[in-house]
Order: C-alpha cells, then structure tokens, then sequence
C-alpha cells in the first residue's frame, strides 16, 4: 500500500473488520480525519496536545464500536469520528470540572450525540484500569497472549517468534497467562462488576 | 465469580465428564475442541450456570486482550503518525488561532464593559451630572478703551460673590451687568438668581429690540434650567442649540448629551 495513501470508507471499514491488526486503516484515519478533530479542539478551549489525546481515544473507540457493528455506515466515518471526538471532548472537558457555563453547554451538547457513542464512552476511566491490570502482566504472558488474541496469528507463527520447543508448550503458556489474567481482572471488583459493558457497549 | 464457586462446580464436574479443567473452556473458545467435545460442553453450559458464567470470564478476559492490543497498536501508530502530519512540535497556525481566540474574547470583553458604561451612563445621568460635563464658564473680555465697572472687574478677578452684591447695587443694570450676574450666580450654584437675570435680559432685548448676549442667554439659561433641576425647560434651549449647526454653542450639544437630556426631560 502507498505510503500517505486516502483509503475509501468502504476499504477502511473491511481492513477494521478483518482479523489481522488494522494499521493501514488506522494510519488513513489519522491522515484523513485528525485535522478536523484538531480544528475542534483547538476551537473549543483544547490545546494542540488535548487534540492528539481526543484523536487517539476517538480512532480505538471507533475501531471498537466497528468491531462491534455499532456503526454500519449510515453515516459518513468522518461524521462518525467527528461525533465521537466531541463527545470525547465534552466528557473531558466536564471531567476537568471547568466552568459552569462550558458544564451547561456539555450538558446540552450530551443530548445531541450520535446514538450508541454515549454508551460506548462513559467507561473510558474502567478502560484505563484494564489497561493498567493488563499493563502488569508479564512481558511473555502478554506477547502469547496478543499473538493468540489480537493478532490472530496460527500457532506455528507464534512457535517461531516465541521460540519454545513445541506448540504443546506455547498452548500450555497461552492457558496458564489467560487463566492468571483472569484472576487479576476478578481481584478487582469493580473491573469484574463492569467489564462486560467495558468491552460490549 | 468467586473461584471457591467454581472451584466446587468443577470438581464434580470434572469428576463426570470428559471436561477435566478450564484448559478445556479456553479451548472450547479457541475453537479448538473437537464437535462431539464442544456438544457435550454446549449442553453442559446449558444446565450449569456456574459453567456458563467461568466461561463468559475467560472470554470476557479474552476480549480485554483485544481491547489492549489495539490501544497498543493506536498508541504506536499515534507517535508515527504525529510526526508525518507535523504536529510533534508548536504548530503556529493553532497559536495564531488560539492567539487570536484569545484577543476576540478580550475584544468581546472591552465592548462588553464599554457597553455596560454606556448603558449606565445613559440610566444614571442626572441634570446636575449633565450640568458639570456641559458647563462652560463664561470668559468676558472687556472692551478695549470701556470703562470698567466695578461688577465687571470683580467678574474678571473670579470674585463671583461680590458680583452679585455689586449687582444689587444697581439702580439700573444693564446688559452686561445682567449677563455677568447670572453666569456668577451659576458659579455659586443659585441658579434661580441667574434664571431670574437671564430672564430680565432677554425681557430688556425684548423692549429695546435689541440682542445683547442673545445668542448667550440661551445656552446659560439652559444650564440654568440644569442646575435647577429643571431639565424639561433646558431641553428646548439645548434643542435649539443642538439643531443649529452655526450656534456658538452648537459643539457643546452632542448627540450623547441630547439622547441623555431627552430621557431626563421624559
């Protein structure tokens, strides 16, 4: 693919659909919908790094909530990721606690969301938790489980990159990692009460 | 789900079926159990809730997984991606933006308060306050090679009271000696003595059909009237003025004042 290339709609939302990581999809959407976002921002009392921050949130809720067949093309994706950026934003902005009057306006601008964005984005903060609990897994428990996971990768790919001596050994690693995760995502109540709408809605 | 639950669940599980562990609920979701081993389990989930919530666990666990990869992913394709479209340092046409955001609100807030001291200026004018921004004290000059009159020399010394006690002295007071009066009774604030003499003079003019300080005595009796607190008389002399473009007095009749005078006049 060229470097610096537009991608179509279409093509962007098959890569996003597609098993294996979307990195030329997300690379278009950054060159063709970041400026807009950045204008936003920066309109509205952010400054240049809020708007990278509200971009990066935007892109993998988006890709989450296509993933999710949340959005199915009604609309254009730059319509979509415009909403969700200014929903991003205005829950940031109340979350700093600014000024009544820019509270009023989030209040009011809440109400003329895209639907489904609302319910996708209010648990970021639970997001950044899961992150944090997956962040302390160990180094190889992490890359099994993101080769098996995420990346979609057959197992003698992962048996190559890993170097184990065998595919029973890398399945037998894969259970174990998988069943620890699952235990440090359960110590945390409030991660365990919560994460199936983290990840669904 | 509390792992002793499960831990009970699958030991008598465990105990009566081919499924001897979790291994085998993570392989069900790998899709990694053969058909006959991923029935039996469907039809075990259906029966065991405890089951069927372990599983939704690992799957749930699973799918987090996902979630950090893909932040993982934005995240390294974000750092790229920021120095491609040039946004890794100051951007000058934001700061401009931002620059000039920020001189539109101060902007915004200067017309504010200057329109807010406009409102209140116009609400809270009184006859007095339109009086002391009007006011122009009258300068008389004599004229060269006149006799000068005790009155008029006390007018030029600024002595104001003892005008008007010179004033009263008068058996027969002319023109000047009514004029330079009424001004010093403004400048000791009485003004229904200077009404009163601007009065008499325009009355003088009248009979002798002349126009001594005509021109004057309209713009002094409208202070007058302001002084007085009567501004509904003023206005009409200030109108005059106002709507006279030659008037001496003309320039001291704004548009600001007039719209001031009116609503007092109300």
């Amino acid at each position: 693919m060229d470097a610096g290339k537009s991608l179509s709609d279409n093509t962007i939302l098959q890569l996003l659909q597609g098993n294996q990581p979307p990195d030329e999809a997300i690379r278009a959407l950054y060159r063709q919908q970041y400026n807009m976002v950045k204008t936003y921002i920066t309109q509205n009392n952010g400054s240049q790094e809020d708007a990278q921050d509200i971009f990066q949130e935007t892109i993998i809720s988006f890709i989450e909530m296509v993933k999710q067949h949340k959005f199915r093309g009604e609309s254009s994706i730059s319509t979509f990721v415009y909403a969700i950026a200014r929903y991003t934003w205005l829950n940031e902005i109340k979350k700093r606690g600014r000024a009544q009057l820019r509270n009023e306006k989030y209040e009011r601008e809440k109400e003329i969301a895209e639907p489904g964005i609302e319910n996708h984005l209010v648990n970021r903060e639970l997001k950044n938790t899961l992150v944090k609990v997956i962040d302390s897994l160990g180094a190889n428990c992490k890359k099994i489980l993101l080769a098996f996971y995420y990346e979609n990768l057959p197992m003698r790919d992962i048996l190559q990159q890993l170097q184990y001596g065998n595919e029973q050994v890398v399945r037998n690693k894969k259970y174990k990692c998988l069943k620890q995760l699952e235990q440090m995502i359960n110590a945390n109540k409030q991660l365990a009460a919560n994460l199936q709408s983290i990840l669904y809605e | 789900m509390p792992t002793n639950n499960w831990q009970q669940t699958c030991n008598r599980f465990c105990m009566s079926n081919n499924f001897t562990n979790e291994d085998q609920l993570i392989q069900y979701l790998d899709g990694e159990l053969t058909a006959q081993d991923a029935a039996d389990l469907n039809a075990e989930l259906a029966r065991n809730p405890v089951l069927a919530a372990k599983l939704e666990s690992l799957r749930q666990t699973q799918a987090s997984i996902a979630m950090y990869g893909l932040r993982q992913t934005v995240g390294g394709i974000h750092q790229e991606m920021m120095g491609e479209l040039g946004q890794a340092g100051p951007a000058p046409v934001v700061g401009m933006r931002q620059w000039l955001h920020y001189a539109a609100r101060i902007a915004a807030v200067l017309v504010l308060l200057a329109g807010s001291l406009v409102v209140y200026q116009y609400y809270t004018a009184t006859p007095h306050s339109l009086y002391n921004t009007d006011a122009l004290p009258y300068q008389w000059h004599e004229t060269r090679g006149a006799t000068i009159s005790t009155l008029e020399t006390d007018y030029n010394n600024h002595e104001y009271s003892k005008v008007i006690q010179d004033f009263k002295q008068l058996p027969a007071p002319n023109a000047t000696a009514y004029f330079l009066t009424a001004n010093a009774a403004l400048q000791t604030a009485q003004p229904a003595m200077a009404i009163s003499a601007l009065a008499a003079l325009q009355q003088q003019n009248t009979a002798a059909q002349t126009h001594y300080y005509e021109e004057d005595v309209v713009y002094y009796l409208a202070l007058a009237y302001l002084q007085n607190n009567e501004p509904a008389k003023a206005l009409p002399l200030f109108e005059t003025i106002y709507a006279a473009k030659d008037h001496p007095y003309h320039s001291y009749t704004s548009r600001w004042f007039m719209m001031k005078l009116r609503r007092l006049a109300r």
